[in-house]
């Protein structure tokens, strides 16, 4: 088979740099036992570059998975619990006056390092949930009258609990759409239940081995970018996001009334960077349209806005997307 | 004629009580001037009304004031409403006037009406005509409560089960009107229908081509445009793989052209292949065009006739034949076909 130059090396390239991959899924599920979605998922955001929001239930190994993605990869890791009482200086960190010096000096905040998880981000109040995803977004803090950078890599992993809607504050649909991916996470299945019981009860925990620096996973998101993504590819997926907002133009008269906004520019993006992500996971040099669809729930479900009708009808953004896939033509 | 004893004792009893205004009605005369008081009946139930009749019987022009009542008779029988004074020319110079009273009572026992007066002036004389006084007696129907059988709620609200013809009187026309709309819409429906009956019946759809057949042509136009050997490669797989998925869709009847390559391959695992071959052939064909479409790939000119004879290969194979039709099921046919045209004329 003839290829040409470009592919060839990028193919190559990324077999060498992909490597890891395999050893860092090993680790991960030597410690996590099941939840393969999620753990993909971590790495799909790690290497897109992109923040997650996980929803599911506590107890579902959600801090388990990013400390021990922590220590495969040998960075910094602090888990940060949201309350109704946080402050943002809580989390970006404040001045305060030194006697000794005479002066302020920078007290920096908890968002200092590699990943963070937000637990249950909706319990407090928005300006907190303002000032982290404008970290976020930014990738650097501004204190007093100076802005700090924040490490490299930086993951944000927050959770929200589907179950304990009393006392929160839901986070409004311009900032949830800041997460690249939105991960629902459910409970593991029974020979997987079986050996966590094993693993807790006899104490004997397996450990994660230090396998990575930050700086490889800062490497592999350039690689990550240099993925091949055919004109066919970057159509597809702008059908899929153009379904959500034009559904009438794609045989799906029934859901324009049932979505109150479609997916926004941001979620091309996502979408796109997922794929070449999810490409790079399964060791190839060129996304297809099986990488679009295997990503495209978790890109897509927190940025399509459901009408009253479609919550009536107990319609859910699953079911859209699930529709709109095995509507739109693949290429 | 000589009355026996018993006879004789109760129509002395009768006159007695006619004199004394228990059995005729009530009337005062004072002159020319009479007035009297008739009530509906002597028994009322508890709460219950009925008519006191007050008649004024007196000379043309003379003025006579009637009693001025507020809202009571006497302390145990109310008013609850008076009718307007109404006068009736009687003839030989004499009016009757008169006017109903509605009373009621909530005090159970007998109850007096005291006579009722009008007054008027003859001459210098102040004078006055009263009615006869009354007997009332107003019953309790109802259970007397005993408290010590403790308190009871209220009773539920009666509900009356709705009946259609309670609606009728006011909407009569309306839904006479709306019947014959109905009637005109069902009948305008039933000839619509009637009529694309027949259509149907008479006039066949087209059959639809079947699917090897569109798949056969269209690879044949592949073919002819040699679009790989002018350096089209990318255009060659794209239409390659869209004919072999409209053919698996119109085929196997699952969503081909919505799926991806290995969605479709994991749905043909499911179904019965004739050759073992086939798999790993259609298998070949489809990731050679996710590289051709999706990864710059340029197979070789060898690869690119072995994706097009695959997909020959695999549409023959798989291809549904209706069987020849036998003499017998042709002779049914012509029948049927002349039928149908009998019917038609």
């Amino acid at each position: 088979m003839n290829q040409t130059v470009d592919i060839k090396e990028l193919n190559e390239r990324i077999q060498k740099e992909s490597s890891f991959v395999d050893l860092l899924t090993l680790e991960m599920n030597k410690v996590i036992v099941g939840q393969k979605h999620l753990v993909e998922s971590l790495l799909t955001g790690l290497l897109a570059d992109g923040h997650i929001l996980l929803e599911g239930v506590p107890g579902l190994a959600k801090t388990l998975a990013i400390n021990t993605l922590a220590t495969i990869v040998d960075a910094q890791f602090s888990r940060i619990q949201f309350t109704p009482d946080l402050l943002p200086a809580d989390l970006l960190g404040t001045m305060i006056y030194s006697q000794k010096n005479e002066s302020f000096v920078v007290k920096k905040g908890p968002i200092f390092t590699n990943f963070v998880l937000a637990d249950e981000i909706n319990r407090a109040p928005a300006k907190v949930q303002s000032a982290l995803l404008e970290a976020m977004q930014e990738r650097q803090v501004t204190l007093g009258d100076q802005t700090y950078k924040l490490p490299e890599p930086f993951l944000v992993l927050a959770t929200q609990n589907p179950i304990e809607q009393e006392g929160t504050y839901p986070l409004p649909e311009a900032q949830v759409d800041r997460f690249m991916l939105k991960v629902v996470i459910s409970y593991p299945e029974k020979n997987e239940e079986q050996q966590i019981i094993r693993h807790n009860l006899a104490q004997s925990f397996p450990q994660a081995s230090k396998i990575l620096k930050p700086d490889d996973i800062v490497r592999a998101r350039k690689v990550v970018k240099d993925v091949y993504m055919d004109e066919k590819i970057e159509k597809y997926i702008v059908d899929i996001v153009f379904a959500t907002r034009f559904p009438e133009n794609y045989k799906l008269e029934r859901f324009k009334e049932m979505i109150s906004y479609g997916a926004s520019p941001r979620a091309s993006i996502s979408l796109a960077a997922a794929a070449k992500a999810y490409a790079f996971i399964k060791r190839r040099g060129y996304v297809i349209p099986e990488d679009v669809r295997a990503v495209c729930h978790d890109v897509m479900r927190h940025r399509i806005g459901l009408s009253y009708e479609a919550e009536a009808n107990n319609l859910s953004t699953e079911e859209i997307i699930s529709e709109i896939l095995n509507t739109v033509e693949v290429p | 004629m000589k009355l026996k004893f018993p006879y004789k004792i109760a129509l002395q009893l009768f006159f007695a009580a006619a004199v004394s205004g228990w059995v005729l009605p009530t009337t005062a005369k004072a002159q020319s001037v009479s007035a009297t008081a008739t009530l509906d009946s002597t028994l009322m139930v508890i709460g219950g009304q009925m008519q006191l009749q007050l008649e004024l019987r007196q000379p043309e022009g003379l003025q006579v004031s009637f009693p001025q009542l507020t809202d009571t008779l006497t302390g145990k029988i109310e008013i609850v409403s008076a009718a307007p004074i109404d006068s009736t020319i009687m003839g030989d110079g004499r009016v009757q006037i008169s006017q109903a009273l509605t009373i009621t009572s909530f005090d159970s026992g007998l109850h007096y009406i005291p006579p009722l007066y009008f007054e008027y002036r003859e001459g210098s004389e102040q004078r006055r005509a009263a009615t006869r006084e009354q007997a009332l007696m107003v019953v309790n129907p109802f259970k007397e409560v005993d408290p010590e059988k403790g308190f009871m709620d209220l009773k539920e609200a009666m509900n009356l089960p709705f009946s259609m013809a309670e609606l009728l009187p006011y909407f009569k026309w309306f839904i006479l009107f709306n019947l014959l709309q109905l009637l005109v819409a069902a009948f305008v429906i039933y000839l619509q229908r009637s009529k694309k009956t027949i259509k149907q019946i008479f006039i066949p759809e087209k059959p639809k081509e079947p699917a090897h057949v569109v798949a056969l042509r269209e690879l044949e136009r592949i073919k002819s445009e040699k679009l790989w050997q002018t350096g089209q490669v990318k255009t060659f797989y794209s239409q390659l793989t869209e004919v072999l998925r409209r053919y698996l869709e119109d085929r196997y009847h699952f969503p081909a052209l919505e799926q991806t390559s290995g969605e479709i391959l994991r749905q043909m695992k499911h179904e019965d292949l004739a050759g073992s071959d086939l798999l790993p052939k259609l298998r070949t064909v489809l990731e050679t065009a996710d590289l051709a479409k999706f990864a710059r790939f340029e197979p070789l000119a060898d690869e690119n006739n072995t994706a097009l004879a695959n997909t020959y290969f695999f549409v023959n194979q798989t291809k549904l034949e209706s069987l020849p039709e036998s003499p017998e099921s042709q002779d049914k046919t012509k029948a049927k076909n002349d039928e149908e045209k009998q019917m038609v004329k």
